[in-house]
């Protein structure tokens, strides 16, 4: 057998870099799903100060390209703070970061998206704000952006290749590293490809699932 | 016992409302009639507190509305139906009924379930009890808000032209209950274009017009050729509303 030939432990290699890539999509949107939400949260509570601090981060980090952010959080953060970091804790921080930029301006325009009269009414009833948050506005919203979310989602599961640049061993890495050897780009990338597209058809699926969920309440089921 | 005192509302350079003095005690079926526009809507958004007053004063139960401490107390007795039914779309019929007893009143649930149910079959919807709003015809949602509010047992009713976004049959559906709990003795406070049955079963009757409030009569005084007719203004919003 020739070094240039498939082996069955390419098909190992390849579960391990989907293994990382996965694990990492899942880490970072939980983290960046509680840190949107929670500058969501300091929105609809009008915070001073840490409400616009959140709107600012978070239109700064949506704004500017995600490698950019993922080589400053590599290079940079190590200088500034004279520490360590790994390739996998920098890819951590600034993929969270990113997705809760996105996160947080979903969530935004899916609060705003509840009407004046669902909160007068609330409010009106004696619920407190944050009853209505969680009883009134939040069940709505979820429902309002459930399908960008689906879209956000997709999108940062293609951003996650990005951190192989900087040495963490993820999907598109372990490509490359066949690519080197085998030197068969065409059967690579297209297997590469095809596993990320499973996984964005996985993530869309489930989303839709969910999505289906939240809106039961809006069939028409005939009086 | 309701007290509105010289109460004012403007909006920019609107005057929205210039000077209301209105009483309602406890048992009182007190109608609101008057143009689009005359303020009888922001009359009640100021008594349950969705609009901030500009001058005067409102207390309900000797609660000031003003007071943020004392608002929750005249929201707690105090039970509003709006015009455009305003259900939570997202939870059943029953759902809306227990929300604010359940979170509000801290009502155990189990309690709370079964007297919306109760309220519910009062209205003729106990079989639509775990439907959603978007399943139920107009006159069935205004159902639901009327039992969400009698749910608080609240001492004061507001009614926000409950009936106008409905067409008549709904309408009389909606009616049929209200005029049920006017006479099993409840307080209401009733602002409406349904001339002919505010004056079956209201006390007084109040007129608005542009903000000022030209009449509170008895309600069959109200009509007479020598009370409420005598004044111009009411007569032509009469003869018009009765074409």
């Amino acid at each position: 057998m020739r070094y240039t030939d498939f082996s069955y432990h390419d098909i190992v290699l390849l579960l391990q870099g989907l293994g990382v890539s996965v694990a990492l999509f899942a880490a970072t949107t939980l983290i960046g799903l509680v840190i949107g939400l929670a500058w969501a949260t300091l929105r609809y509570y009008r915070v001073p100060l840490l409400a616009p601090l959140a709107a600012l981060l978070a239109e700064l980090l949506k704004n500017s390209p995600v490698l950019v952010q993922l080589f400053l959080v590599f290079f940079g953060l190590p200088v500034l703070l004279e520490m360590d970091l790994t390739p996998v804790q920098a890819a951590l921080i600034t993929l969270s970061g990113n997705t809760a930029a996105f996160i947080y301006v979903i969530a935004v325009s899916a609060i705003e998206s509840v009407g004046r009269d669902q909160l007068e009414t609330a409010r009106v009833f004696g619920l407190s704000r944050w009853q209505t948050l969680r009883r009134i506005v939040m069940p709505q919203a979820a429902a309002f952006a459930l399908g960008p979310l689906a879209g956000l989602l997709v999108n940062q599961l293609q951003v996650t290749s990005l951190i192989s640049v900087i040495g963490v061993v993820d999907l598109t890495k372990v490509g490359a590293i066949l690519n080197l050897r085998t030197l068969k780009p065409f059967i690579v990338w297209t297997v590469i490809g095809l596993l990320y597209y499973l996984m964005a058809r996985l993530i869309a699926a489930a989303c839709a699932r969910v999505e289906a969920r939240l809106r039961a309440h809006r069939q028409w089921k005939g009086l | 016992m309701i007290h509105i005192e010289g109460v004012a509302k403007r909006f920019g350079s609107n005057t929205i409302l210039d000077g209301i003095d209105l009483r309602i005690a406890p048992g009182e079926v007190v109608s609101i009639l008057g143009p689009s526009g005359s303020g009888k809507s922001t009359l009640i958004r100021c008594i349950n507190g969705l609009e901030k007053l500009d001058g005067g004063s409102i207390s309900v139960d000797g609660h000031r509305v003003d007071d943020p401490k004392q608002l929750q107390l005249v929201r707690r007795c105090s039970g509003t139906v709006f015009q455009l039914f305003n259900l939570y779309p997202h939870m059943t019929a029953l759902q809306n009924v227990t929300l604010a007893p359940i979170e509000v009143l801290k009502t155990p649930r189990a309690q709370a379930e079964q007297e919306g149910r109760e309220l519910l079959a009062s209205v003729g919807l106990g079989e639509r009890a775990d439907t959603y709003p978007a399943q139920l015809s107009g006159g069935q949602r205004q159902r639901v808000g009327i039992c969400r509010a009698l749910a608080m047992k609240p001492r004061y009713l507001l009614l926000d032209e409950v009936t106008s976004a409905l067409d008549p049959e709904m309408t009389g559906e909606v009616l049929a209950i209200l005029a049920r709990l006017a006479r099993s003795g409840t307080t209401m406070l009733f602002v409406t274009h349904e001339i002919a049955f505010a004056r079956e079963i209201s006390d007084r009757i109040v007129f608005l017009d542009g903000g000022r409030l030209l009449a509170d009569l008895p309600a069959a005084q109200f009509f007479a050729a020598d009370g409420g007719l005598a004044q111009p203004r009411i007569a032509q919003f009469l003869s018009k509303m009765s074409k």
